[in-house]
């Protein structure tokens, strides 16, 4: 038997107080679950319901405005009509008439229904009447009296429903009159009041719009690193909601409009993304995450103000102007003008000159203590050289010299004349051909800075003078003056057709800008095997073949890094040196204390300031810098960050990038050309350059700027001429077109550059033999006489001069058959603003009409080609030789 | 409905402020020693010669005998509300005559008509420096020729002739009526101003812009003076 137990085996504890509490837990749990799934982590549903708020708000003040902008007195007598006709829909005529009408329908519905039943009971009938006479043979009388009674009826019916319609058409137009006056006035008191309606739905629109996220997928917009394909995923137009609402112009962000509508024409954030230009991460759906810049692991953070153009270059890295990048293509000019390309390889640069002149034949053309002081701080002779500084000691300078005037010993360059040819020159003369024939476009002298102030840049493209007299031996200056290419073949700088005078003038000139300093020199030991050695090995570790061409160096690599890839670099990559670091939330990204210390901020942007600012900042003792100073202002060192920042091998895929097309590719070479030769000093040429205007008080006595058109308007054959040796369109200007000595291939490319802008392609054409149909030749004088074409253009011989008037600045037009394209004339008089926006060149012809009536009956078209033939026939007529200088 | 009834409310405020207004004269003086206005050679174009037997001098800077300035516009240039205003029917007229403009200083309202006219028997052309209206520049190469123009953006541009560079002109474009141009004695009116608180500005194409503060009561007059001085 069993034992009975002492006791029950019952838990007697009570667990309520922790079921209770664990209960608790468990429904808070998933209270916080469901509000951070649906609220907390979606941040974006209160931008949008905050947007569509706000837009909905500026749309119902929108239709405010629209209300109180209406014509008062207008919208009254709207509304009296309106309310007349509501009237009339309550007079006694309308709504007896209405109440008639009602009455006579319900009376036509019954007879309707009559007579359709009368018909049917006929056919019935008729039926019966038929099937007996087949079948049995004979004629039922019953039915047929039924089948005659119902017709009859039917009839009768019929004729009741014709009284009864007419009855109601009476009624009906009285109702009609009625009605259609109020939906009349209705419809106009709506349209007058349309665009505060429409307003109106729009807002309702979006106080109804549903919360969502909003996202565009690119599919196959890159690759990874292991070359697989990968999707692009946006999802910024989710709180980025007013980019394209006008309304949202002065919006805070993130509904601010987008600023640039233009260019998302070209860049459609709903087929294209925002990422793309911004960069960022897409997919996020919170502000730090979504900009990248909270999220450590994402590397390309949102990028700000000029930055932002960085990301242009990676569907555009083979164009180097860019329309909406004007700060790009500036960075872009930057790099090219700084030589960057000559000691680091850098993706789209491979195909330039080196920036600096050859260093083969020193002796003849300067002094060697210049050389010295030069190689040392070149910036302390000119401050606005390009040549940076390598801060070399007295020592390695003294080396460097020796090595290149020892080296140039070698060189078989011989002067065109004998030494002394340059004596005799006036020195004021001089200055005077110095300021007006062109040098001073380009060199400054004396403090003339406009023209540098015009184009902005801290660095010179062509080197000052200031103190030329101590750097330069006369002899070779006149040589150089006389013709460039003598002494350097590839020089950029150009023969300004000077007579030997005017070159012993300008050496005179020049040869009084002295340099005091240069008497400071150490003794030079130019001869010691040692330095000259030593020189050598300077050279070869700072890389001057970078940008000069030296014997025996021209296999030398690059010095320095590749910068291709340069804007992936790792922070830990990166080495300060022994700056400081500034802590994260500095108002500013580098500082020097007054204790000769510098702060750097630790992030890539900050470095890259630093390095840019002062290249051997972050040296120590045991890590040298080779990298020189090269004095960049702030604002450059901005943009060429901002070039930096471009430099990246994460690309789109192929046909996300511009096509590097024909057309693409000749403008391409015809713009490396224009930057070699520095042509948009003087003339305008894509928006940008024509620095030399800002010394003219009238433009149109400086260069012409050159429009998108000039590859339409002068014949291929008369540029090719004109480029080889240039001869006076307006001979009354004072400034001269230079001789560059460009090669045929470079005038080629020039040729091909101009038509390519032009949207027209090379057409081999004899002009000289183009005939000109007689007809237009009379009309045409006739024309060109009425119009006063003469009171501005010259078609003969020009006398230089006495008086000058300002309204004789147009060409010659005695040169128009061997110069312009017929086809441009036409466009021209059609409408010179449109090719050349701003021309002082007016339009004659307006809608399709001249203004004299008398000749084609005012046809623009007919008009237009008389003067082209009779302006064509000018100098062919005549003979005439114009002008030449 | 309702809504709307409030809006026609609205309106009717508007009107009836629109009713209490009034108007603000001032004359612009000249203090100093005007600055001599160069003299203008028209040996370039009989035509031009012929038509002044006398000396012409650039009209840059015009003192009045009782030392105020012409060709000084003045306009309110802030305070008024955001409305849209009528454009007047009436054609306003810019002649050449002589070589010169008439007038040398014109103020238009957006969309309203400019006739520009050519009474000289000689090419002129018309060429806009505008910034925001977009340029023209058209010949006028017949006696009596006549264009019409309208501009649709607020700004004040230089016109200038390309075959008689001594020609030029000023055209201000307004979004309201209130702009007068001063004349011989100096004075101008701006009329029926609606009662606030504005900005009124005065500007000279040598000297520049000056701005005075107004306040225009009901049916009231208000006056607002502007002093240029002279070097």
């Amino acid at each position: 038997m069993l034992e009975k137990r002492a006791e029950t085996p019952v838990e007697l504890r009570s667990y309520g107080t922790y079921y209770l509490v664990f209960s608790a837990l468990l429904i808070l749990g998933t209270l916080w679950a469901v509000v951070d799934e649906v609220d907390i982590r979606r941040p974006w549903k209160e931008y949008q319901s905050k947007y569509y708020g706000l837009a909905a708000s500026k749309l119902d003040s929108l239709k405010i405005a629209a209300l109180t902008d209406i014509d008062s007195t207008q919208a009254a007598v709207l509304k009296q009509m309106l309310d007349s006709t509501i009237a009339g829909m309550k007079s006694t005529e309308y709504v007896n008439a209405a109440s008639q009408k009602e009455i006579l329908l319900k009376q036509l519905d019954v007879v309707t229904n009559n007579w359709r039943f009368a018909r049917s009971r006929s056919d019935a009938a008729y039926y019966q009447y038929q099937r007996i006479k087949l079948e049995e043979g004979r004629e039922d009388g019953k039915f047929r009296k039924e089948v005659d009674e119902d017709d009859s009826s039917a009839a009768r019916y019929f004729t009741e429903i014709g009284v009864l319609n007419g009855k109601i058409a009476l009624f009906d137009e009285i109702v009609g009159k009625y009605r259609n006056a109020n939906t009349k006035a209705l419809k106009e008191y709506q349209d007058f009041y349309a665009k505060a309606s429409a307003y109106e739905s729009k807002a309702e629109k979006m106080r109804a719009a549903p919360l969502e996220i909003k996202q565009v997928v690119l599919n196959d917009f890159e690759l990874t690193p292991f070359q697989e394909i990968k999707a692009r995923v946006d999802r910024c137009q989710s709180c980025h909601l007013g980019w394209r609402d006008a309304t949202m112009a002065d919006a805070p962000e993130p509904f601010k409009e987008h600023p640039n509508p233009e260019l998302l024409k070209l860049h459609n954030p709903e087929t294209f993304g925002c990422t793309p230009c911004h960069r960022g991460q897409g997919p996020a759906l919170s502000v730090g995450d979504a900009h990248g810049d909270k999220d450590e692991d994402w590397h390309t953070p949102i990028l700000h103000g000029n930055d932002i153009y960085a990301a242009c270059n990676s569907c555009h890295s083979s164009e180097t102007i860019l329309e909406y990048a004007k700060p790009f293509t500036r960075a872009k000019q930057i790099v090219a003008e700084s030589g960057c390309f000559g000691c680091h390889d850098i993706n789209g640069f491979t195909d330039y000159s080196k920036i600096a002149p050859p260093l083969n034949s020193l002796p003849a053309k300067v002094k060697p203590e210049w050389v010295f002081h030069w190689v040392k701080n070149p910036k302390d002779y000119t401050p606005h050289t390009r040549m940076p500084n390598f801060k070399l000691s007295d020592d390695q300078a003294a080396a460097v010299t020796a090595y290149l005037l020892n080296m140039g010993k070698e060189s078989d360059f011989k002067l065109a004349r004998p030494r002394g040819t340059y004596v005799g020159g006036n020195a004021a003369e001089g200055k005077k051909l110095f300021e007006t024939v062109g040098c001073q476009d380009c060199h400054v002298a004396e403090g003339f800075t406009k023209i540098r102030d015009a184009r902005g840049t801290s660095y010179d493209v062509a080197p000052e003078l200031s103190r030329v007299g101590s750097k330069d031996n006369p002899d070779w200056l006149f040589d150089w003056v006389k013709n460039p290419r003598h002494f350097n073949p590839e020089t950029r700088m150009p023969n300004l057709r000077l007579t030997d005078p005017e070159a012993r003038n300008i050496v005179a000139y020049l040869s009084t800008l002295k340099d005091e300093r240069m008497e400071n020199t150490p003794p030079l030991d130019l001869n010691n095997p040692e330095k000259i050695a030593q020189g050598k090995s300077v050279i070869r570790e700072y890389g001057c073949f970078g940008c000069h061409s030296i014997k025996g160096m021209e296999k030398e690599g690059k010095v320095s890094v590749d910068l291709s890839d340069f804007d992936r670099k790792l922070i830990e990559q990166m080495d300060f040196g022994n700056t400081r670091e500034l802590p994260e939330n500095s108002p500013v990204d580098f500082k020097a204390d007054s204790e000769g210390a510098t702060w750097v901020k630790h992030t890539w942007r900050s470095w890259v300031y630093g390095k840019l600012h002062n290249s051997r900042q972050y040296a120590t003792e045991r890590i040298a810098q080779k990298m020189p100073v090269f004095g960049f202002n702030d604002d450059e060192i901005g943009l060429i960050r901002t070039f930096l920042i471009s430099m990246t091998k994460d690309y789109p895929a192929v046909k996300y990038q511009k096509p590097n097309d024909t057309r693409l590719h000749e403008i391409e070479a015809g713009r490396r050309v224009i930057g070699q030769y520095n042509c948009m000093q003087c003339h305008n040429i894509e928006g940008e350059g024509g620095y030399i205007l800002a010394k003219y008080d009238d433009p149109a006595l400086g260069p012409p700027i050159l429009p998108q058109s000039q590859g339409a308007k002068v014949q291929e054959q008369w540029l090719y001429n004109f480029l080889k040796g240039p001869t006076p369109i307006r001979p009354w200007l004072k400034i001269r077109m230079p001789t560059f000595g460009l090669t045929d291939l470079e005038i080629s490319k020039i040729t091909k550059y101009f038509l390519a802008k032009a949207q027209k392609d090379l057409v081999i054409r004899d002009y000289s033999t183009m005939a000109v149909d007689e007809k237009y030749l009379a009309p045409g004088k006739k024309l060109f006489q009425t119009y006063q074409c003469g009171k501005c253009h010259p078609s003969g011989p020009v006398t230089l001069g006495g008086e000058t008037s300002a309204s004789d600045l147009a060409p010659n037009l005695a040169q128009a058959h061997n110069r312009l394209k017929p086809d441009w004339i036409i466009d021209w008089l059609h409408d010179p603003q449109k090719l050349q926006p701003g021309t002082r060149m007016p339009s004659f012809f307006y809608e399709g009409k001249g203004p004299d009536e008398s000749v084609y009956g005012g046809d623009a078209d007919e008009q237009i080609k008389a003067l082209e033939a009779y302006v064509w026939n000018l100098g062919r007529r005549s003979s005439v030789v114009t002008l030449a200088r | 409905m309702k809504r709307r009834a409030a809006s026609f409310l609205l309106v009717g405020v508007m009107v009836a402020s629109q009713l209490m207004a009034g108007d603000v004269t001032g004359k612009v003086t000249f203090k100093g020693k005007p600055p001599e206005q160069p003299k203008i050679n028209m040996n370039a174009d009989p035509v031009c010669k012929k038509a002044h037997p006398g000396a012409v001098f650039s009209e840059e800077v015009v003192v009045n005998k009782n030392e105020t300035l012409k060709n000084v516009l003045v306009y309110i240039k802030d305070g008024l509300s955001a409305k849209t205003y009528e454009t007047p029917k009436q054609k306003l007229v810019f002649d050449q005559v002589g070589c010169d403009y008439k007038p040398h200083v014109l103020g238009i309202m957006i969309g309203q008509e400019l006739d520009i006219k050519n009474s000289d028997p000689t090419l002129h052309n018309v060429h806009s420096l505008s910034k925001l209206n977009g340029q023209f520049n058209r010949a006028q190469p017949m006696k009596n020729m006549v264009m019409t123009e309208k501009f649709d953006k607020v700004e004040t541009f230089k016109v200038k002739c390309e075959v008689h560079p001594w020609m030029n002109a000023y055209i201000g474009v307004f979004n309201h009526p209130y702009f007068a141009v001063t004349d011989d004695d100096g004075s101008f009116t701006l009329k029926g101003v609606p009662a606030g608180e504005y900005t009124i500005e005065a500007w000279q194409e040598k000297f520049g812009t000056q701005t005075a503060k107004v306040k225009v009561d009901a049916s009231g007059k208000v006056t607002a003076d502007f002093t240029y001085k002279g070097n």
